[in-house]
Formats: C-alpha cells, sequence, structure tokens
C-alpha cells in the first residue's frame, strides 16, 4: 500500500473533532457544540447509535448517509465506535434467532484469530487468484487469439527464427522426431509441389503466405478457421459430414505430409474437447465451404493451415523440440477455450446492452423492488415481499433481490417471474438480513452469484442459486 | 391530512402494527403508533409541514410508509416492550440477546474481566436499573429500528466501552510505550516541524477536496490503523476497491500537496524536499500529537466523571 506523506497524517489527526459524543440519553442531538483545532468545520451533532448502527449495515438512505460519512471523516471517536461494533464473524448473530450458543464466551483468542484469518486472510488471496486467473485469461486471449497481437508477433518472429535455427534443427528433422519432422514437410502444403528438399526457401514462402493470409481472412473468420481446419480431421462424421476435407489434398504430399495431418490431429482433438458450439457458425460455414466447393479447397487451405502449422513451426523451430510442440498444443487448447468463453461474453454484454437498450432500470424503494421502464420517471412496484428488501443486483435478465432474514428472490426474465431461493448449506441456512449481492461475471455461466449478509456471511453460487457455498 | 392519506397511513399502521408482532408483547397498536410517530418525527422531520396540500402529503404519506416498511418492527416492538416492561419481551430479550452480550463485551474489550463488567452494567442499563423517580428507564428506549437491534447493541456498548476504558487504556499504553522508551522520542519539540506553514495549508487544502467518504477512508485507514477488511466492511464495499481507492487518494494527495506547494512559489525540488523532509520530522512529532489526544472529553457521560480529572498529559 502506497503511504502517504505524514503530513497528511497530521493534518488529519489535528482537524479531527474534539467534541464530545452524545450518550443515549440525549436523543441523538450534540450535547454541546463540538470543537475542532483545525480549520476545517465538521457536522456538529454525533450521530447516535442508532444511525451508525444502520450506517454500517447499509440501511441509510442516500442523504442519511452523505451526512454520517461527513461526520465520521472527522470524527474519530465515532469511527473507533463504528469499527468497534464491527460484527465479530464469528459470532452466530443472526438477529431474531434464538439462540443456544452457550460457547460464543468461551473462545475469545480463538474466534477473533478465526475472525482475523477469514476476513484479512482468505478473501484477499481468493480475490487475487480470481485476478490472476482473470489477468492470464486476458492475456491468453490476446496472445493466442489469432486476432491483431498473433498477425504482429507470428510473422515478425518466425522469418527470423526460422532460417537461424533450421540447420541447426535439420537433422532431428531428418531423423523422424515425432514433434518437428511433421512440421518441416508442411510447408510443401502451401500447394508448391517441389519436394520438401529446400525447406528453408519454402519455409520462408509459406511464412508469407501464412502472414498474407491474415488480410484475406477477417480476424474473426481466421479464428473459426483455425478451429475449423481441426475439427474435421479430429472429429470425422461426428458432426461435420464432410471428414477432412482440408486435408484430403495434403496427402499426395506423401507419407511426410501425412504425418502432417496427424500431428495437426492431435493439436486438433485435443482442441475439438473443448471447442464448444459458440464456434459452430464459423465452423459450418468453413465446412460448407469445404463441401461444396471441392476446387476451392485447394485454394482456400492455406487460408487456415499456414495458420496452425506456422504456429507449430514458430515453436518447433525455435524450440526445436518435441516438447516444444506439446507445449505449444497446450497453448492452443487453451487459446481455443477461451476462444468460446470469449465470444460468450461478447454475447453477454450484447444482451446486457440490449436490456439498456430497453431502458429498465431498478430500484429499491421502502423495500420493495421497483422497475422503471423510461430511465426512471416512473416507476412500477415490481415485487413486494413479506420482508422489506433491501438490496439487488441484475445482470442481463438475470435479477437478484435479497432482504431481511434471509429473502432471495430470483428473476431470469428480467423480473417477469420470481422464485424465492433459500440459500442453505447442510442444517444450516441463511437467514440474516442481505446487505449486498454481486453478480460476479466471470466470464462464465451463469455468473457467480454472491450474497453478504448483516453478520458478515458471504454466501456464493456459481450454478444459478441450486447450490450454495458460504464463507 | 386528506381523508385518502388519513385511511392508508391507517390501514398501514395497521399492517406494520401486525407485522411487528408488538401485541405479543403487551403494546397496544395506539402505543405502537406513538413510537412509530415518535420515530418518524426523528428522523422525517419536515414531514408534518408538507400537509397541506395533497400531493405533497401522499408524497409524504408514501414517504413515511416506506421509512416504516424499512424498519425492523419486530425487533423495535421486542425493544420498546422490554423497556415498558412487559416480562415476555424480557425474557426474549434475554434469551436472544444476553449471550451474545457477552460475546460482543469481549469482542470489543479483548479482556474477559473488562467484558463482563461492560456486558453487565450495559444490561443494567438495559434493563434499566437506575430508576429515577420510581420508574424504570431503559436505554432501549431509545432504540429506533434503523439498524439490527443486536448492532445497536454492539454500537451503544462499543460508545460505552469508549467512554469509560478508553483512558484507561491510553494510561496503560503510555507505561507501555514508557517501558520501550518512547518517551524520549515523544520529548522532541515541535517547532521544528511547525515552521512550515506553507506544507501545512497546502496539506489542509488538498484534504479539504476530499469527499467524506474519501476522508473517511484515509483516516480510518493511517490514522485509526483500520485494516482493508474493516473498512471495507463498514462501506458496504470489497476490500479491493477500498485498497484500490486508497492508492488513489494517497497518490493523487501526493501531487495536490505538492502542486499546493508550488503554487505558493517553491519550485518542484523544494516542494517535494518540503515533502519529504517533512515525512521524518513528523514521524516523531505524530507521537507526542498522539498522546495528547486523550485531553478530549469524549462521551461525557453521568457514570464516568471520576477519571477526567487524572489526564496529565494535556499540553
Amino acid at each position: 500500500m502506497t503511504e502517504v506523506p505524514k503530513i497528511v497524517h497530521d493534518r488529519l489527526r489535528a482537524t479531527r473533532l474534539q467534541g464530545s459524543l452524545p450518550r443515549q440519553s440525549t436523543s441523538g442531538q450534540g450535547v454541546s457544540g463540538p470543537t475542532v483545532s483545525g480549520q476545517t468545520v465538521p457536522p456538529p451533532a454525533h450521530p447516535d447509535a442508532d444511525l451508525l448502527t444502520a450506517f454500517a449495515e447499509q440501511a441509510l438512505s442516500a442523504t442519511e448517509r452523505a451526512g454520517v460519512l461527513e461526520h465520521l471523516a472527522y470524527c474519530g471517536d465515532c469511527r473507533e465506535v463504528l469499527a468497534l461494533a464491527l460484527p465479530n464473524a464469528d459470532m452466530p448473530a443472526v438477529p431474531g434467532a434464538t439462540d443456544a450458543e452457550g460457547d460464543a464466551v468461551a473462545l475469545p483468542a480463538k474466534s477473533r484469530w478465526n475472525w482475523l484469518r477469514s476476513s484479512t486472510l482468505a478473501r484477499p488471496g481468493l480475490r487475487w487468484a480470481a485476478l490472476a486467473a482473470g489477468v492470464a485469461v486476458a492475456v491468453s486471449v490476446l496472445l493466442l487469439h489469432p486476432g491483431k497481437l498473433n498477425q504482429a508477433t507470428l510473422p515478425s518472429t518466425n522469418p527470423q527464427v526460422a532460417p537461424a535455427s533450421l540447420p541447426a534443427a535439420g537433422p532431428p528433422l531428418a531423423s523422424s522426431t515425432v514433434a518437428s519432422s511433421p512440421v518441416q514437410p508442411s510447408t510443401t502444403l502451401a500447394r508448391t509441389s517441389e519436394a520438401p528438399a529446400k525447406p528453408e526457401l519454402q519455409m520462408s514462402k509459406k511464412l508469407k503466405a501464412g502472414s498474407a493470409a491474415s488480410p484475406r481472412a477477417s480476424q474473426s473468420g481466421q479464428s473459426g478457421m483455425m478451429l475449423a481446419g481441426n475439427r474435421p480431421g479430429s472429429a470425422p462424421g461426428n458432426t461435420l459430414p464432410a471428414p477432412s476435407p482440408a486435408f484430403s489434398p495434403s496427402e499426395p504430399g506423401g507419407s511426410s505430409s501425412r504425418t502432417v495431418t496427424e500431428s495437426v490431429d492431435v493439436a486438433a482433438a485435443a482442441e475439438a474437447v473443448v471447442a464448444e458450439p459458440s464456434s459452430q457458425d464459423t465452423l459450418m460455414a468453413r465446412n460448407a465451404m469445404a463441401r461444396n466447393t471441392t476446387p476451392a479447397i485447394e485454394k482456400a487451405k492455406p487460408g487456415p493451415e499456414p495458420d496452425v502449422i506456422g504456429q507449430q513451426e514458430g515453436l518447433a523451430y525455435a524450440g526445436a523440440d518435441s516438447a516444444g510442440l506439446q507445449s505449444r498444443t497446450r497453448n492452443e487448447m487453451a487459446a481455443a477455450k477461451l476462444a468460446p468463453s470469449a465470444s460468450q461474453a461478447l454475447a453477454n454484454h450484447a444482451s446486457s446492452s440490449q436490456a439498456l437498450a430497453n431502458n429498465v432500470t431498478w430500484t429499491i424503494k421502502a423495500g420493495v423492488l421497483q422497475r422503471s421502464l423510461d430511465g426512471g420517471q416512473t416507476w412500477q412496484n415490481t415485487l413486494h415481499t413479506d420482508r422489506p428488501l433491501l438490496c439487488y443486483a441484475s445482470h442481463n435478465r438475470d435479477l437478484w433481490t435479497g432482504g431481511q432474514a434471509g429473502t432471495l428472490f430470483h428473476s431470469s426474465d428480467n423480473g417477469l417471474s420470481w422464485a424465492q431461493v433459500q440459500p442453505s448449506i447442510k442444517a444450516y441456512s441463511l437467514s440474516s438480513d442481505i446487505t449486498r449481492i454481486e453478480v460476479r461475471d466471470n466470464l462464465r455461466s451463469p455468473a457467480e452469484i454472491v450474497v453478504s449478509t448483516s453478520n458478515n456471511e458471504i454466501w456464493s453460487s456459481t450454478d444459478g442459486g441450486k447450490l450454495w457455498d458460504k464463507k | 391530512m386528506p381523508k385518502s392519506a388519513q385511511s392508508a397511513l391507517e390501514a398501514d399502521a395497521a399492517a406494520l402494527y401486525s407485522r411487528s408482532g408488538a401485541a405479543a408483547y403487551g403494546v397496544t397498536a395506539e402505543q405502537f403508533a406513538a413510537i412509530l410517530e415518535e420515530i418518524l418525527r426523528k428522523y422525517l422531520p419536515h414531514t408534518p409541514a408538507h400537509d397541506s396540500a395533497l400531493a405533497a402529503a401522499d408524497n409524504s404519506v408514501e414517504k413515511r410508509n416506506g421509512f416504516c416498511a424499512a424498519l425492523r418492527l419486530e425487533e423495535l416492538a421486542l425493544a420498546r416492550a422490554c423497556a415498558a416492561g412487559n416480562e415476555r419481551a424480557w425474557q426474549d430479550f434475554i434469551s436472544r440477546y444476553r449471550q451474545k452480550l457477552h460475546s460482543m463485551a469481549l469482542h470489543i474489550t479483548r479482556d474477559a474481566a473488562h467484558a463482563a463488567e461492560l456486558a453487565d452494567s450495559l444490561f443494567a442499563d438495559l434493563y434499566g436499573v437506575n430508576a429515577r423517580n420510581g420508574v424504570r428507564s431503559s436505554k432501549l428506549v431509545f432504540y429506533t429500528g434503523r439498524g439490527s437491534l443486536e448492532g445497536w447493541l454492539r454500537t451503544v456498548m462499543a460508545q460505552e466501552f469508549i467512554n469509560r476504558y478508553r483512558k484507561q487504556k491510553r494510561t496503560v499504553s503510555l507505561e507501555e510505550q514508557t517501558e520501550e522508551g518512547v518517551q524520549f522520542a515523544a520529548a522532541i519539540p515541535e517547532p521544528q516541524y511547525a515552521s512550515d506553514s506553507r506544507l501545512e495549508a497546502a496539506t489542509d487544502e488538498a484534504l479539504a477536496e476530499l469527499s467524506s467518504e474519501d476522508r473517511f477512508t484515509l483516516a480510518s485507514y493511517y490514522l485509526d490503523g483500520r485494516t482493508l477488511a474493516e473498512i471495507a466492511q463498514t462501506l458496504g464495499l470489497h476490500e479491493s476497491s477500498v485498497s484500490r481507492r486508497l492508492d488513489r487518494l494517497s497518490t493523487g494527495l501526493r501531487k495536490r500537496i505538492l502542486a499546493g506547494l508550488r503554487m505558493q512559489g517553491m519550485s518542484h525540488a523544494q516542494a517535494a524536499e518540503a515533502l519529504e523532509t517533512d515525512v521524518r520530522d513528523i514521524r516523531l512529532n505524530l507521537r507526542s500529537r498522539l498522546l495528547q489526544d486523550s485531553d478530549a472529553k469524549t462521551f461525557p457521560g453521568n457514570k464516568v466523571p471520576a477519571q477526567d480529572a487524572s489526564d496529565g498529559t494535556s499540553d
């Protein structure tokens, strides 16, 4: 954490309130006008216990909250009260529940440590893990998704790498190393029917073709085509009626080029496992093209294949061993896995922007969930529950709202129909006030629902509210 | 008040009354309505003024109803019934909160002996032992149901604790400091720092520009030494947002102070130096500031007049 200059500490302290706090007997109004040693004038009266409690439980209206905050900004004593009064996470603090815990007093130190651990260590850890995962996803999508970045890096590195490392890598290539030998003849696949005697020359041509392929195919199309090129080889006749038409023209190339097909298959098989229907449309398009225009295949072929092979070449020559290829394959698997989720996320965003276009806004007023279809001009009561609602969260058409005493409702159709949800684990169910609901869109579907309660429980569900986990 | 609004209010009051379960504790609908009225007067002070115009009245009725509906009616009924001395309410209160009061006290005081004392004294206050004119006056009569009863109990207890034990705590920590030899550091005189009023002014200016929430966050973290988790919990945010905000605030403040110093005619290097040299001075100076702090008479209450005079560390 960045430190602030010490003068800031000092001035913060200097302008703190030096007045006296009211006790309960004064109905919340300040007794004497508090004085301040700095020049800033703070709001006068200390908020009473009721307001402070409601503030800590996020139950104040915006204006009241602002007033309390303004006071707290200057009043160290009230801040201390607030901090001391924070609920102890280990205390089964279900308001209104008849408590039978006799051991609550018996475990002071232990409970404090538990509380510390759960609130300060475990949660940031998880959060960092999630953040790291998010960054990893973003980075790998950018790097491996054959979009802009890939085109930029791949052609630029390969020409340099290939000529330099090829002589060195030559012998292992000849001596049937499983991974690298298929790569070398792959250059011939570019429909230049020369023998694989001059791989260097072919290579550079090929690489140019690879980079030249990018303008031909649109960026998203390219990724789709890459998947499509792989798919027919790995899953012949499964979903695609024309098994590996893309590869058939390459077979005349000889036995070595067959190994190419096979090595591609390895990668393709792995990718096909994780490939999801969201890539199907480009897949189908590619497939249809392959089926209908057989002569065109040979022309179309350099499109997808340079991509796949080009990538493998880049790494196989750089690493010049099979391990390199394997890691590459793994990376591609990851890329393939990510591609669908990314497109799904895009779809999500599309639908959320659609919801925005419909101008549906939500609010909770007096414990009732209200909806506005005209950007806040008029409001309709949408959900009126037995207990007052306190918070809500929306995500696309999913809407969650929670309130006092464990009231939790979910609507998956933008508020048209509602179902009550009762989170529970074993014998323990959520029964305290829900103060906050968060929908974490981790590029997953359904998004993770995180529900916080007034007594510091955090419940989460990753399957849309069926199974719950409690922290 | 217009008839329709009046009847709506009455219907609503009945609904609120039944929801609160106050009847079980022997609180009549009229009494409960009076309690609600009192709370409304306290938190929505402008309500009666709008009665003249129909629209305004409707609006205010809606507002009132909304406000009441969001209250913790059951807990309010329980608390007020206890304050009124209803036996059943007390039984309920004790079974629900007696044990909790003790664990709260332990949480706050972190000391078993003090915890027992604090919990017992609060319990006595709640029960209203200190009878005046033969009428028990229970502290529970001040609970208004804005937050949970349990949260309110914790807050009241925390206030009581600060009231009662803070000076004592300070003294203890002073002794500890003495044992550690810190008092030598505290003896460093102030003028060296106080000389640069420009830095002080620039800092005050930068701090004044902060929103109260930012200032609260800043003070909680740097001044009070709260953890990110505690601040996050108080503000209803996540720790990561608090952490980001603090980073943003500290860098922003530094920039603002530097800019303020340069506005006063310092060069960039001078300003930076002023800020940095100051760091060394203030660290020592803070200690003395800390010690002076206990001269504020906080939470003056009828219960703790005894220790006030013992405050010897003032400047």
